[in-house]
């Protein structure tokens, strides 16, 4: 029997199979309908300091091979989140992954800290890359030096597992990426949704209310896929795929090219048994090619990886 | 699943459930896997029990979703996610309900005509369209037996029934003794202000069964929200039946 066990600093998992933040809500909304039995971590949505109301709708709007979201980071609010929700999440048994977002570098220190510091989260992801909310021009995401402050600050707050959340959309993430890892990131997620519009010609008007939104689904795969390539190749903490990934011939060809886990996010909507099948394909690929353990299949499209293969 | 067409636009399917899934109760909706080149399923509300361990969708072909479900041969195995979402306040034994539909609306109120036929509440039912095609008046359960006539149509264009909308009806009926001590309504958006406009005047409780995209059907993914007084709702999770006091109403109609 393969063993799927994945680390990603000190977060554990049964299987490199997350759920990606925004599709899953805070996890027991799909109470009954995934496994979370087999699943490797639960990502909740974002969490802010602050309640949010989210944007105004319509929120959604399906595109070929894809799905535009503009929510607008709706959330709780980081004090019903520890009151409540994390608790909730919590008994279902799978290790939660606390997402956060701020608005400054204290923010996002603040938000680790408070979530940090309970025994429920495994590990916290930070989000910088929503599309979907303000700040127009020089996006954090495209920040190198935003980014060395948000990720020093919260890793000044906590100890726990650090995973930063990188955009798609910027022409140098590896210079992004550096920083985050420089400032003491322990794994970068690669990476969000990527900007994008629908027109409704019937009212000659946006479709979502928030005018754009973010492009998920099997349209961003191979973008993401690219982006996953580039920076598992440059820096060396741990990758975990994300975009448009729905069955176990996505989420190979992400570990193959370097991941060390992937999230499953939009597929869910179509098919929430997305995760359990892939975790049962990842186990068939890996007896079939006699692959005893997650090193072997990471990167083994990598030629590097490949050199190593020859050599040994 | 079986299907027949009941409108030029318009198929009545019938669903044999997995022996697992619960009964349905009227205002549920289920979320369906209609095609595997579609990135969401398609949110349909449960339109009828024929018989135990079934259930009915009334559906118009409307965009891709729809079309790819129509396409499916008969006898053909769907995924289909639920019952999902909450149901509609039954009323008191004694009062009566009125049931106003627009256009497709009327698959959002046959459960629920069924039901309170079969507890034998007294009913009376407005459908409106925009032209007699349209109408979809003939697939509610029947009529005969009943004492008053209980159903009126209306058309935009007059081609059958009253010349107007159905809120002409209503406000005739709400006027009348034995006026209706609640109204359930569904259909387009507009229609659905106009209606819970003229229950709040008339001081009549009104839920309105709501539409809205969906990813996820279960309130993780936050995308159906509609606008309330208490902010904003999923009408997967905490609809798709609201109370119509409880919306925004000037929200609820896309400009």
């Amino acid at each position: 029997m393969p063993d799927l066990t994945t680390r990603i600093g000190n977060l554990t998992m049964r299987s490199p199979v997350m759920l990606a933040s925004g599709t899953v809500g805070y996890g027991p909304e799909y109470e009954g309908i995934i496994d979370f039995g087999v699943t490797g971590a639960i990502v909740t949505k974002t969490i802010t300091l602050k309640l949010r109301e989210g944007n105004a709708p319509p929120r959604l709007v399906e595109t070929h091979g894809g799905l535009l979201n503009a929510i607008g980071l709706e959330n709780v609010g980081l004090e019903r989140f520890l009151a409540e929700k994390l608790r909730e999440a919590a008994r279902l048994g799978v290790p939660v992954v606390a997402s956060v977002a701020g608005t400054s570098p204290e923010e996002f220190g603040q938000l680790a800290a408070a979530v940090g510091e309970r025994d429920e989260v495994a590990a916290i992801e930070l989000n910088i890359s929503c599309p979907n909310v303000e700040r127009p021009r020089n996006p954090v995401w495209s920040d190198p030096a935003a980014v060395t402050e948000i990720v020093s600050a919260a890793r000044a707050a906590t100890s726990k597992t650090l995973s930063l959340k990188l955009s798609p959309n910027t022409s140098d993430i590896l210079s992004v990426a550096e920083a985050a890892e420089r400032a003491g990131a322990d794994a970068l997620t690669v990476a969000n949704t990527l900007p994008g519009m629908r027109i409704d010609i019937k009212r000659r008007r946006p479709a979502l209310g928030n005018t754009t939104g973010g492009l998920s689904g099997a349209a961003l795969m191979p973008v993401n896929l690219a982006l996953v390539w580039k920076v598992a190749g440059h820096v060396s903490i741990p990758v975990i795929g994300s975009g448009g990934l729905a069955d176990t011939g996505d989420a190979l060809e992400f570990l193959a090219a370097g991941a060390a886990a992937v999230q499953v996010g939009t597929a869910l909507f179509a098919n929430p048994a997305a995760p359990a099948e892939i975790v049962k394909g990842l186990e068939t690929y890996m007896e079939e090619n006699n692959l005893a353990s997650m090193d072997e299949l990471i990167g083994m499209a990598r030629e590097e990886r490949r050199i190593c293969t020859e050599t040994t | 699943m079986t299907k027949a067409s009941v409108s030029p636009t318009c198929y009545l399917f019938t669903f044999e459930a997995d022996p697992e899934f619960p009964t349905p109760r009227s205002g549920q909706f289920v979320n369906v896997a209609v095609s595997d080149d579609l990135t969401l399923r398609r949110p349909f509300s449960i339109a009828g029990i024929p018989a135990p361990g079934r259930f009915d969708l009334l559906v118009e072909m409307r965009g891709k979703g729809t079309r790819a479900l129509a396409e499916k041969p008969i006898g053909s195995a769907v995924g289909v996610m639920g019952p999902l979402g909450n149901e509609f306040t039954l009323p008191e034994p004694g009062d009566v309900s009125l049931l106003v539909a627009g256009g497709i609306g009327t698959a959002g109120l046959r459960l629920l005509a069924q039901e309170l036929r079969l507890g034998g509440h007294r009913i009376r039912t407005l459908v409106g369209a925009r032209t007699s095609e349209g109408l979809l008046h003939h697939v509610l359960p029947s009529q005969a037996g009943d004492e008053e006539p209980s159903l009126e149509v209306a058309t935009d264009d007059g081609s059958e029934g009253f010349h107007g909308t159905v809120t002409g009806l209503l406000k005739r009926a709400l006027g009348e003794p034995d006026a209706p001590a609640r109204v359930y309504c569904c259909g387009p958006p507009a229609m659905i202000a106009a209606v819970a406009g003229i229950a709040a005047k008339a001081g009549v409780p009104c839920e309105a069964l709501l539409e809205e995209m969906m990813a996820c059907g279960v309130g993780a993914c936050r995308g159906c929200v509609v606008a309330t007084r208490s902010g904003y709702k999923a009408v997967c999770s905490d609809g798709p039946v609201f109370d119509t006091s409880e919306l925004v109403l000037e929200e609820l109609v896309r400009a």
